[in-house]
């Protein structure tokens, strides 16, 4: 897809279109996710296909101890590298967002990326080069390995297990919807047939297509609040994670509507380095038992802190 | 032919004996005073058409050199200077929100004086335009006035979440560059193209010569005819010299002179207006814009950060497009230094993606803003906005001069007819009255 930026209202414009075409064709097929055809994203998880032994959430390799570079590793790569390579958001705020203030990209996402750069070099200063990607450019950039892990409020699906590997679940999100203040829309089914925007590459679209609200396209989730703040969208729907970190710019925001869906998020690692996801593994169960989790949850996310999600493996 | 009327049986048969013998030898066969009479018509005749023929075309060139200089030429300067003032606003705000919610007080007075300029140029514009007509122009117009206020909003959205940290500033300034290249810089553009047309037409219609061919062949016509009436004159007054139509020929010969040395200097002023002045101010210019909108991608794509790397893909085909090299933007400049400073400042931009990509993003920044590249953009900046100036200047004096070769002209080719006139009955009306 064309992503040039003075093209994007057109491009706005013709996804929506081709999606209400799309979803005329999803209401005369229904469970089609007509969504992921028309924005070409194969990430966009249709849920209810997935496999039945495939469980997002126990789908991990189990660290075999405390973190250790092992020689021969990928860890060891990385560290005779001198630094490693993440793949991080650039606009969620709280989660991975370039803090205008120091220059710096912050959030909850790059604590656990600095805890895995910790592990390796002894401090992570100094050893992370961040690459800021968008949503659709995650599953290639690691399965191209210019980056060694990517740590972008991406959930664990059986979709995307196809072609990458997952930590243990770092954080319970789940889909819910914002809009402002003054909407009274209780929940996504009462924006039926009104615009709700979301990113494209995001799972989100397939739920919002599902609820058949109009699906709006756009690069980056603080595009969604522009639009929404312009009168464009009704609504903007996605993890309740990202939905927090939008409505924290804009106090004339309310979050609606239950929990839509389950987003367990993962750290995603080739497929080639299962000894780094085992190490990954060990890194995030010290930080649930040491504090530092909880201590990150606080400050990006909020109190009260609820207990870490629990590690699960199937391997 | 009818004209000669009363002719004799006698003069019938040579006429025809001699059928294709013209007016001459049918005025030969006539009587002297009919003759003179017949004359005398003819040469008032003829100075009427030159009076009439000259001032028409002394009157065609004069204003139309006039519309070049009172209203082709300001008109798609506006438009020029609205592209050029937009594109460095775009380019200006990005280069701003790099530096965070402190942004430095000189790029905010130049933004503001950018927007300003934009402003009294789109109004400038529209009081122009009504002279040039057009409603194409009309629209863009409309669209100029209508959507710049919409995008300072959003650049004053986007620097005040900026100034709260908020990425959310990031997402507007994206919003606020879309909407000035994808809408205004068309609109300003479209205007630009028109009016250079309405310059390239108002000038060829300045410099061209059709009617001053004609002019000049009737000027000439004129002359010959006095030439050989005084010479009948002299042969049957026995008078060597006619003033009458001596003054008549004078007149005829210093109008003649006039129009056509106005036609040449003026003619040579505008082209020189154009070739060295208007033309290149234009290649400038163009090339002023695709570097603005490079520096503006830049900023953009320090700013977005995001490895979608769509600016920094708009920066590398500009590049292309501006050169150096042959057939680009710079090329057409013809100013080989310029060449220099553009190579110096894609190193420059090269260093900077360089350290950016390299996890370096605070020294990229810092490089944009107050470094090597900040140092080389605004060197080639000012070189390309000097080359416009100097260009404008030229275009502006020669302008100037090739209306001012055409001032009076048009009452002195009247001026001059009324004399031919009068040389012309004076003289022949004397040797009329010796027949009475």
């Amino acid at each position: 897809m064309a992503r040039s930026r003075p093209w994007r209202a057109l491009l706005v414009v013709l996804a929506v279109s081709g999606l209400a075409l799309g979803g005329a064709t999803a209401m005369a097929a229904p469970g089609q996710p007509a969504v992921s055809r028309a924005l070409g994203a194969s990430q966009a998880a249709p849920r209810a296909g997935a496999a039945a032994s495939c469980n997002p959430k126990a789908s991990s390799l189990a660290p075999s101890g405390p973190p250790q570079v092992t020689p021969g590793s990928f860890m060891a790569k990385i560290r005779a590298r001198g630094y490693l390579i993440a793949g991080v958001d650039q606009s969620t705020y709280h989660f991975g967002f370039l803090n205008p203030l120091n220059g710096q990209i912050e959030g909850f996402d790059i604590d656990m990326v600095q805890a895995v750069a910790k592990a390796i070099f002894g401090s992570a200063a100094g050893h992370v080069k961040f690459k800021a990607i968008s949503d659709l450019q995650r599953i290639p950039d690691v399965t191209s390995g210019a980056v060694d892990i990517v740590a972008h409020t991406m959930t664990i699906t059986c979709d995307r297990l196809k072609d990458v590997d997952f930590s243990s679940v770092y954080f319970d999100a789940a889909q819910r919807v914002l809009v402002l203040k003054n909407s009274t829309a209780t929940s996504l089914a009462s924006l039926h047939g009104q615009k709700v925007c979301a990113t494209s590459g995001s799972d989100s679209l397939a739920v919002i297509a599902a609820n058949k609200a109009v699906p709006v396209a756009v690069s980056y989730w603080t595009d969604c609040l522009v639009l929404l703040q312009q009168g464009d969208v009704a609504a903007i729907s996605t993890d309740d994670s990202i939905l927090d970190g939008l409505a924290a710019q804009d106090p004339w925001t309310k979050l609606i509507g239950p929990r839509l869906t389950d987003e367990p998020y993962g750290l995603a690692i080739s497929k080639q380095h299962p000894e780094f996801v085992r190490f990954v593994n060990a890194v995030l169960q010290q930080l649930r038992t040491d504090g530092q989790w909880a201590a990150s949850y606080a400050h990006w996310v909020g109190t009260p802190v609820p207990s870490p999600p629990p590690a699960q493996y199937g391997g | 032919m009818t004209a000669i009327v009363g002719v004799s049986p006698g003069q019938h048969a040579r006429t025809r004996s001699v059928p294709r013998a013209g007016w001459r030898s049918r005025l030969e066969g006539a009587s002297t005073p009919r003759r003179l009479g017949l004359l005398l018509a003819l040469l008032v005749l003829l100075s009427v058409v030159w009076g009439v023929l000259a001032a028409l075309t002394a009157n065609q060139h004069a204003s139309a050199a006039a519309d070049v200089v009172a209203v082709s030429e300001p008109l798609s300067l506006d438009a020029e200077q609205i592209y050029t003032s937009l594109s460095d606003a775009d380019a200006t705000a990005a280069n701003a929100f790099l530096a965070g919610g402190l942004e430095p007080a000189a790029a905010r007075q130049r933004y503001q004086a950018d927007i300003t300029q934009a402003a009294i140029r789109i109004q400038a514009a529209s009081a122009l335009a009504g002279a040039a007509g057009g409603s194409a122009i009309g629209d863009d117009l409309a669209t100029l006035s209508g959507q710049l206020p919409v995008y300072t909003d959003e650049v004053g959205t986007a620097r005040a979440n900026n100034r709260l940290g908020l990425p959310l500033g990031a997402a507007y300034l994206r919003e606020a560059s879309a909407l000035l290249r994808g809408t205004l810089l068309p609109a300003a553009s479209d205007i630009y193209a028109r009016e250079s047309a309405l310059l390239t037409s108002a000038s060829a219609q300045a410099t061209g010569l059709p009617l001053m061919v004609i002019a000049v062949v009737v000027g000439l016509g004129f002359g010959y005819l006095l030439y050989r009436s005084s010479r009948w004159l002299a042969g049957h007054t026995h008078r060597v010299v006619n003033y009458g139509l001596l003054l008549a020929a004078l007149a005829g010969l210093v109008s003649l002179v006039w129009l056509a040395g106005a036609f040449v200097v003026g003619r040579g002023d505008l082209l020189h207006a154009q070739q060295q002045g208007s033309g290149p101010a234009q290649a400038y210019a163009r090339a002023e814009v695709a570097a603005l909108q490079m520096h503006a991608d830049e900023s953009l794509t320090l700013i977005d950060n995001s490895g979608d790397d769509a600016y920094q893909q708009d920066y590398l085909k500009e590049q292309k497009l501006l050169g150096p090299g042959p057939g680009t933007l710079l090329a057409a400049t013809g100013n080989g230094s310029i060449a220099g400073d553009a190579q110096a400042w894609y190193q420059a931009h090269a260093a900077l993606r360089k350290q950016d990509d390299g996890g370096n993003h605070p020294g990229a920044v810092a490089s944009a803003l107050t470094g090597d590249a900040a140092a080389k953009f605004g060197q080639l900046f000012t070189a390309l906005n000097d080359g416009i100036d100097a260009h404008q200047t030229v275009f502006a004096s020669s302008a100037r001069g090739g209306r001012d070769a055409f001032t009076g002209l048009a009452a002195g080719m009247i001026l001059a007819s009324l004399v031919m006139i009068a040389g012309c009955a004076w003289g022949l009306s004397r040797r009329l009255a010796e027949y009475r």
